[in-house]
């Protein structure tokens, strides 16, 4: 191998991506905008359940209990109606998801201490929504309930008894329960995908279809060289986008790492260039733009985003995905950082997703060199 | 306007599509496979949560507790460690998601009618998954407490308590499915739309042939409309082919009406198909192209609620929502196959997807034709 052949080639691949201005603009502000959007916008945690409210009792003590549910941060209550056909109403427009219904006698119930009720409507199109609204509501009427269980005590006279069990719950790894603490990382091997993948699957696809690829065979130039060259430019843009998002992520949402910033940047070293093998490899196999596009969406960046354990857990899927699951390179990646920004691990537990990323690009690297040979070059 | 020119503009369009045999696949089965993954792949279903436990009291009262959570069909013990580096090491692992502790002396306090305290960990990592799974365990937790509290106090506690009777409806099992698949529908209708109108007329521009197209006698607006009328045919076929599937296959209820869902998609193409234009026209290559689809996909996909819900974002963001035709398309498309509302419900979606398309499709023609001229 030849470094001034690569040179020589990396520099072609350098011009062709400052000319074209866009590509070199998009592969910087589109991580940018990602990590903005995920830190910033998106979040899969619920607060603040729209709520309309149907008292049908309209007594102190209904009040009281719409009162608290209110000053609760996970409720808003948005209406009060009286009737409930018009709460469905609002359920089907989609303008609350939830509904609490008191119904009639309720304090009477309650003041002569019989059990009584509360209805809840639950629009649960949104399952992830609908769960964690239904937990909190069923917290909050436990909570409600254990305070009055207290006052009844007192009121019969009896000293008050502790409840037997006091679960204390501590959250690990994300104390706050907070999505970015997850997503943010996670979006880093996502944007790793879109510039890695899905810009060099254009790159030898390009050269088919102007017909130049013709010209780079008859240089004398390997193979290795010229995949090599290839990927150097784009290998450099990624490199920088994760540094910038580390550091988004860091100083604009406070998303930090928990262990060692060298184990973070050698990950994405190793991802990096897996992610540009497939991309050269998706290149060479398909030979036309269009395609190479598509195939790059369908095979890099769509695994990664859904087979990765990033937000969809595997455990939910049927078997066969979570055996796909295992040759996706992200899936390792993404254990890495996890284990980096959230578990505080270090390369002694984290070492096996190294070896197997190092594996695939070993694999993948020799791939694509022997179908550059068969290519004839 | 001459349609017998538009008519043979269509017919060109078709042959180049379907000639290229690299084309196919990618209208064909593409769909089908992002339908299939996204189907199977994305729930946020909070089952089967992974539990160890760390009894050191080996009572019948911690074991009562044991059997609470095994008993909640929500979790799973999967593992009694020994000790508690052991327990730890399966959180860090990611082998268990939540961890019970119980400590030596945990029946003596109970029947001493003190409190207990156990210790649940939980691995926070997944937030939202998290939350349910600590919700569900207070709730266990609760239901023992009630249960206890009646065998050491031996008299029944009718205190007046109240029931939460909850009520899920439109998706009552809370699948995750039910609520994905509709959505992918509309999100690949847009993804198609927006690609393939966008590459039409860039492919012409690369290969130089938008030339021959220009001084051929089309009109602009004739070019325009047989650039567009492929592409509208394509992705209807293709919506029904999707939807009649989804029913087939996932056993998605449909409760609503179809005519309604292609109505909306007629509407909702306006703007897809308008952004697609004008991704033509401010890009030169597909790569170009390709970017710049991407770089409209993602914000379309990220606000509209597909994934993350609006309700969770913040105000300014919720503003912006609204100007995102998709979101008004998934709410049309999912009220229509969950909730089996019809157009008295949805019209105010309807009118969006009005407003926006004749709004992006008229600029977007407009400044084609500039372009041409």
């Amino acid at each position: 191998m030849n470094p001034l052949h690569v040179k020589a080639i990396a520099r072609k691949e350098f011009y062709h991506l400052i000319r074209d201005f866009r590509s070199l603009y998009l592969a910087f502000i589109m991580p940018l905008l990602l990590i903005f959007m995920f830190g910033y916008a998106l979040s899969l945690d619920v607060d603040n359940v729209r709520t309309v409210i149907v008292d049908q009792d309209k007594t102190a003590l209904s009040r009281d209990f719409i009162r608290k549910l209110n000053a609760s941060a996970y409720f808003e209550i948005i209406r009060h109606l009286d009737d409930s056909r018009a709460a469905v109403r609002y359920l089907d427009q989609g303008v609350t998801t939830m509904v609490i219904v008191i119904p009639p006698g309720w304090t009477q119930d309650l003041t002569a201490d019989r059990e009584t009720s509360v209805q809840i409507l639950l629009d649960g199109s949104d399952p992830n929504f609908a769960g964690l609204s239904r937990g909190y509501i069923t917290a909050f009427v436990e909570a409600y309930n254990r305070d009055r269980l207290l006052s009844f005590l007192n009121r019969k006279g009896r000293e008050t008894i502790e409840p037997p069990v006091d679960g204390r719950i501590r959250v690990w790894f994300n104390e706050d329960l907070d999505s970015r603490n997850f997503i943010v990382p996670g979006i880093i091997a996502i944007i790793i995908m879109i510039v890695g993948a899905m810009l060099t699957s254009l790159v030898i696809a390009r050269e088919y279809e102007n017909g130049t690829m013709e010209t780079i065979r008859s240089l004398p130039i390997g193979g290795g060289e010229f995949l090599l060259g290839k990927a150097i430019p784009y290998f450099l843009i990624a490199l920088t986008d994760v540094l910038v998002a580390v550091f988004m992520g860091q100083v604009l949402f406070g998303v930090v790492m928990k262990s060692s910033f060298w184990l973070m940047v050698l990950a994405s070293a190793v991802y990096i260039s897996v992610a540009l093998c497939l991309g050269l490899l998706i290149s060479i196999a398909t030979k036309s733009q269009l395609v190479a596009n598509q195939m790059a969406i369908l095979i890099t960046f769509l695994p990664s985003l859904l087979l990765s354990d990033f937000v969809f857990p595997v455990g939910n899927m049927p078997k066969i995905f979570q055996i796909l699951t295992h040759v996706i390179p992200a899936t390792y990646f993404i254990d890495i950082l996890n284990g980096i920004y959230l578990r505080s691990l270090g390369f002694a537990h984290l070492w096996p997703s190294y070896v197997i990323l190092v594996g695939m690009l070993i694999i993948l690297g020799n791939i694509g060199f022997a179908m550059l040979k068969r290519e004839g070059m | 306007m001459n349609w017998l020119r538009v008519r043979e503009l269509v017919r060109k369009e078709f042959i180049q599509l379907f000639r290229d045999k690299k084309n196919r696949p990618l209208l064909v089965i593409a769909p089908f496979v992002q339908l299939l993954v996204f189907g199977y792949v994305l729930s946020t279903d909070v089952r089967d949560v992974r539990v160890a436990v760390l009894d050191h009291s080996r009572t019948r009262e911690s074991r009562m507790l044991v059997d609470a959570f095994d008993a909640n069909k929500t979790f799973r013990i999967i593992s009694y460690p020994r000790h508690a580096g052991e327990l730890e090491k399966l959180l860090l692992r990611r082998k268990v998601d939540i961890a019970v502790k119980i400590d030596p002396d945990f029946s003596k306090r109970i029947r001493r009618g003190d409190s207990s305290p156990i210790q649940i960990l939980a691995d926070g990592s997944m937030s939202n998954m998290a939350a349910v799974r600590i919700a569900y365990a207070s709730l266990v937790l609760d239901r023992f407490n009630q249960h206890m509290i009646r065998e050491l106090y031996g008299q029944r506690l009718d205190y007046g308590r109240i029931d939460a009777r909850v009520r899920t409806w439109y998706n009552p099992n809370l699948d995750s499915r039910n609520f994905f698949v509709p959505g992918i529908v509309a999100v690949l209708i847009m993804i198609l739309s927006l690609l393939l109108t966008s590459m039409a007329i860039i492919r012409e521009k690369e290969a130089g042939t938008i030339e021959q197209l220009i001084v051929t006698p089309l009109r602009p607006i004739e070019l325009i409309l047989g650039k567009i009328i492929p592409y509208i045919i394509i992705t209807q076929t293709l919506m029904i082919i999707v939807i009649a599937f989804a029913i087939v296959w996932f056993s998605i209820p449909l409760k609503g009406s179809f005519f309604l869902l292609v109505a909306a998609a007629c509407l909702f193409l306006l703007s897809t198909l308008g952004t697609g234009l004008f991704i033509s026209t401010i890009s030169a290559t597909q790569q170009q192209a390709m970017m710049t689809v991407f770089f409209f996909i993602l914000p379309f996909f990220m606000f509209s609620g597909f994934v993350f819900p609006i309700a969770s974002m913040p105000t300014a963001i919720q503003w912006l929502t609204y100007l995102n035709p998709l979101r008004y398309f998934l709410v049309i498309i999912r009220g229509v196959f969950l909730k089996g509302v019809g157009f008295e419900v949805l019209w105010p979606q309807f009118l969006a997807l009005l407003v926006l398309g004749i709004i992006v499709f008229t600029s977007a023609v407009k400044r084609f034709r500039k372009r041409l001229d």
